[in-house]
């Protein structure tokens, strides 16, 4: 098999566990969850400066081997959203729509200094560029935002065709994507797609943070693509046949930081002059390139740019609102500082949710944490038996505390509104809350027959399901997030008074 | 000693061999309107509470007390089976129906002749993914398949609004489709405590064929429970008071073994669903009167709380 169809057939499998971790069922998703972030770059790194595991260290070990050793093939054969740009122009080229892409220059200015931005942002505390660029984020923004939805509502549709013939199935719930949060993610869907269609693949070699990353150390990989000048025959097959457009026949050379390792070049070239082998001992090793200059220069303006800004971080109104009325955040991701901090926005948690409660916002953390996902109470609540997205949180924003920890963590603080309330205004039953409190922290007193809830904060853990159940409007009983996380205290059922005693007298009390 | 209480045992042959001869007189003459609902009356007993068996058990010497399923369900009918399966919680909390209750209804209405029986509850927190758990871990679902049932499961589009004739608080409900369209309704609730109510039993149970139960919340919920029933009253109610949970419902523990239960072992059965509701609140413990559900039904004339002036069968296993 040659290395372009093992690049195909590969990426093509990988790309479809991408989907069925985003959009397949419950248990699927579990599964993959714990097999395919691990070798992403974002997720693996992130995962092993803030919660190290041995799983997503030996991802990161292995995809800086690969890159070292055979350059960016990362981008072909692992990037969910390198192979969904493959499929696209792959699809267009089908159509004739594509025209055949030449080289063109690096924009080195522009990666260079993306990468720094987002890097620079990131050790500042703001994940904000990694949440819009990364691609494996991206990708699963995507597949949750549109794909899983649509997917829902088919099933759906099909159960009520279904329904005529007394077939009757559960139906799937769709995740609530606010409108704002569904137009960034079908902007860059855009983005993507134009780039892909007419430049190929400029958004990986211009805008990809990781891309560049490891295109500096593709610089140097073990394996490289080569062209010899000397038996070329000018024909530019391989010119045309490169997705990165970085392969530029008239001076005989492969951009190495820009190749995406896709190994049409190789295919393209009929007379063996393009060949895939051990790098030699260039002889322009050490020469002051211009571009790194730019690079060095940029990412030293830029990183102090940051230096100076840094203390009034805090300041930028965005910011500073979350800072004082933070979004709950979901039961495992210890403060909400520590959450915004360490979540990429993939969107994961979001599919995984049973309940959906996790909704992905727009700016609710303020800037520092665009689209990360919080517990949305007006549209659900977070289910007491459930710790799926602790689970699934591939870059340990939401870390696997386990269901009995999970049961005992406030998240939130739910506040009882007296004042409006219907039981205390009107003296009428009512007790929606209480009702489906899952700790036992609201309770009532009964005064004439009528029942008045109370709450008992040291066992609410702040789920959100006596909010959602609260008929009045404005809600009132609403649950404030805890901005650090507490353990609650586990409530203790009295003693049963006898009470699995069997009552076998013949006796009725009527 | 076990037996009939307030009946002889030879009253209720002769009451039911009589009872026999009038039906098939009537079936042989091609007269069922011979059965009016006068002389059914005189002979089907206003509540029929039985004790100490297992819910199957139970179950099928109440209707026979009752006068069988026939009385009930006539062939070729559609009927919906309305238990209680609010809460994802395993049949030994108490907080659902239990499943071999189900089942035997489900099973005695299609030997009745039933064409289809439905199974439905809207569960109290209805995200499709608490409505499969509650719809599993209850044993409701498998064991009403079990018995050939349709069950139905929890949706948004099932539901269409109807005039409540007379309600005082309630004046439309957003009812489901199964229970507009069917043609016998059987309610079967479970005896339990409840934070809001009190209690939950038959009238209460009925909140689960409406979609907009935060309505109740609001605007008064023991006045719209009680005002529903002007609506549509189901032909048959059968409270499971097997396992009583006496505190922390509606839903109960998570863990059974926290579960505060008493065996009461019992079932009760009658079309009256004040009554019935009034004798399970007995049961419980507390007096109907106390109930504020029950207190306005009765006053709304729904249906009869004052036991004493009932004809009541009992009878313990």
């Amino acid at each position: 098999m040659t290395l372009i169809k093992t690049r195909r057939i590969l990426s093509f499998a990988i790309f479809i566990l991408f989907v069925l971790l985003f959009a397949g069922a419950e248990k699927m998703s579990a599964v993959l969850s714990g097999i395919l972030p691990p070798l992403q770059f974002v997720p693996a790194l992130l995962r092993t400066l803030t919660e190290p595991d041995v799983v997503f260290l030996a991802g990161l070990a292995f995809i800086l081997l690969i890159t070292m050793l055979f350059g960016r093939v990362y981008c072909s054969f692992l990037c969910p959203l390198g192979t969904l740009q493959d499929l696209l122009i792959a699809g267009s080229k089908r159509l004739g729509l594509r025209p055949a892409p030449s080289y063109a220059k690096p924009l080195n200015a522009l990666r260079y200094g993306l990468l720094v931005l987002t890097v620079a942002t990131a050790l500042f505390g703001s994940l904000s560029l990694t949440c819009l660029l990364d691609p494996y984020s991206l990708a699963g923004r995507m597949l949750t935002h549109f794909l899983q939805p649509l997917a829902a509502h088919a099933y759906n549709l099909s159960i009520l065709a279904l329904k005529p013939f007394d077939l009757y199935l559960h139906p799937k719930q769709t995740t609530f994507i606010p409108l704002a949060v569904l137009a960034t993610t079908g902007g860059f869907v855009l983005l993507v797609s134009v780039l892909a269609l007419g430049h190929g693949r400029l958004y990986c070699n211009t805008i990809c943070p990781v891309g560049t990353l490891l295109g500096l150390l593709s610089r140097a990989s073990v394996f490289h693509l080569a062209l010899d000048p000397k038996a070329c025959l000018a024909c530019r097959r391989c010119e045309s046949a490169c997705k990165a457009a970085c392969l530029d026949p008239q001076t005989a050379t492969i951009d190495m930081s820009r190749c995406v390792g896709c190994f049409n070049c190789l295919d393209a070239c009929s007379s063996g002059v393009i060949r895939y082998q051990q790098r030699r001992r260039q002889p322009d090793t050490g020469r002051w390139s211009p571009s790194r200059r730019r690079f060095l220069l940029g990412g030293i303006a830029v990183a102090s740019g940051f230096w100076a800004l840094n203390a009034n971080l805090r300041e930028v109104p965005g910011v500073r609102e979350a800072g004082a009325n933070p979004p709950v955040t979901p039961p495992g991701s210890i403060s909400a500082q520590r959450f915004t901090q360490t979540c990429t926005a993939c969107s994961l948690c979001v599919s995984v949710c049973p309940t959906r409660v996790l909704t992905p916002t727009i700016a609710a953390f303020g800037i520092s944490g665009l689209l990360q996902p919080k517990m949305n109470y007006e549209k659900s609540y977070c289910d007491y038996e459930c710790d799926a997205c602790g689970r699934v949180c591939p870059t340990g924003a939401i870390l696997p505390i386990g269901l009995a920890e999970k049961k005992l963590t406030q998240i939130g603080e739910a506040e009882l509104l007296k004042d409006i309330c219907v039981v205390y205004v009107d003296d009428r039953n009512c007790g929606a809350c209480g009702e489906v409190c899952p700790t036992h922290a609201i309770h009532f007193t009964e005064k004439e027959t009528i029942l008045y809830p109370e709450i008992d904060h040291q066992y609410c853990i702040g789920c959100g399901a006596c909010q959602l159940a609260c008929p009045t409007t404005p809600r009132s009983i609403v649950v404030h997030a805890r901005g650090i996380h507490k353990k609650a205290r586990e409530y203790v059922h009295p003693e049963t008074s006898a009470g699995s005693g069997t009552t076998t007298g013949p006796d009725f009390p009527f | 000693m076990a037996g009939e209480r307030k009946f002889k045992r030879r009253e209720i042959l002769s009451r039911g061999l009589s009872l026999g001869i009038v039906a098939g007189g009537a079936l042989i003459l091609g007269k069922p309107d011979f059965l009016s609902a006068k002389e059914k009356s005189a002979r089907i007993p206003d509540l029929v509470a039985v004790k100490n068996g297992e819910p199957d058990a139970m179950f099928k010497k109440a209707i026979e007390l009752m006068g069988g399923m026939e009385q009930f369900v006539k062939k070729g009918q559609t009927v919906v089976v309305k238990p209680n399966i609010g809460w994802p919680r395993v049949p030994e909390v108490g907080a659902n129906t239990n499943p071999l209750l189900v089942k035997t209804i489900v099973e005695s209405c299609y030997a009745a002749g039933a064409r289809r029986v439905y199974v439905f509850d809207n569960v109290v927190t209805p995200t499709p993914s608490n409505a499969r758990n509650c719809y599993q871990l209850s044993g409701i679902e498998n064991a009403a398949r079990a018995a050939r049932a349709i069950v139905v499961p929890v949706d948004n589009f099932s539901y269409r609004e109807v005039r409540i004739p007379g309600g005082k608080t309630l004046k439309t409900a957003d009812v489901h489709s199964l229970i507009l369209d069917c043609d016998v309704f059987i309610n079967v609730p479970v005896l339990k405590h409840h934070s809001s109510t009190h209690l939950t039993i038959a009238m209460k149970n009925l909140m689960g064929v409406v979609k907009n139960r935060m309505e109740y919340h609001l605007t008064g919920l023991d006045q719209c429970i009680a005002d529903f029933c002007l609506y549509r009253k189901p032909d048959l109610n059968v409270v499971d008071a097997y396992r009583v949970l006496m505190s922390h419902g509606p839903s109960g523990p998570g863990n059974p073994r926290s579960a505060d239960i008493q065996m009461k072992k019992t079932l009760l059965m009658s079309r009256d669903i004040v009554a019935i509701d009034a004798a399970a609140a007995k049961i419980f413990g507390r007096e109907p009167e106390s109930i504020g559900y029950i207190k306005i039904a009765h006053a709304q004339k729904i249906g009869n709380m004052n036991l004493r002036e009932l004809k009541i069968v009992t009878y313990a296993m």
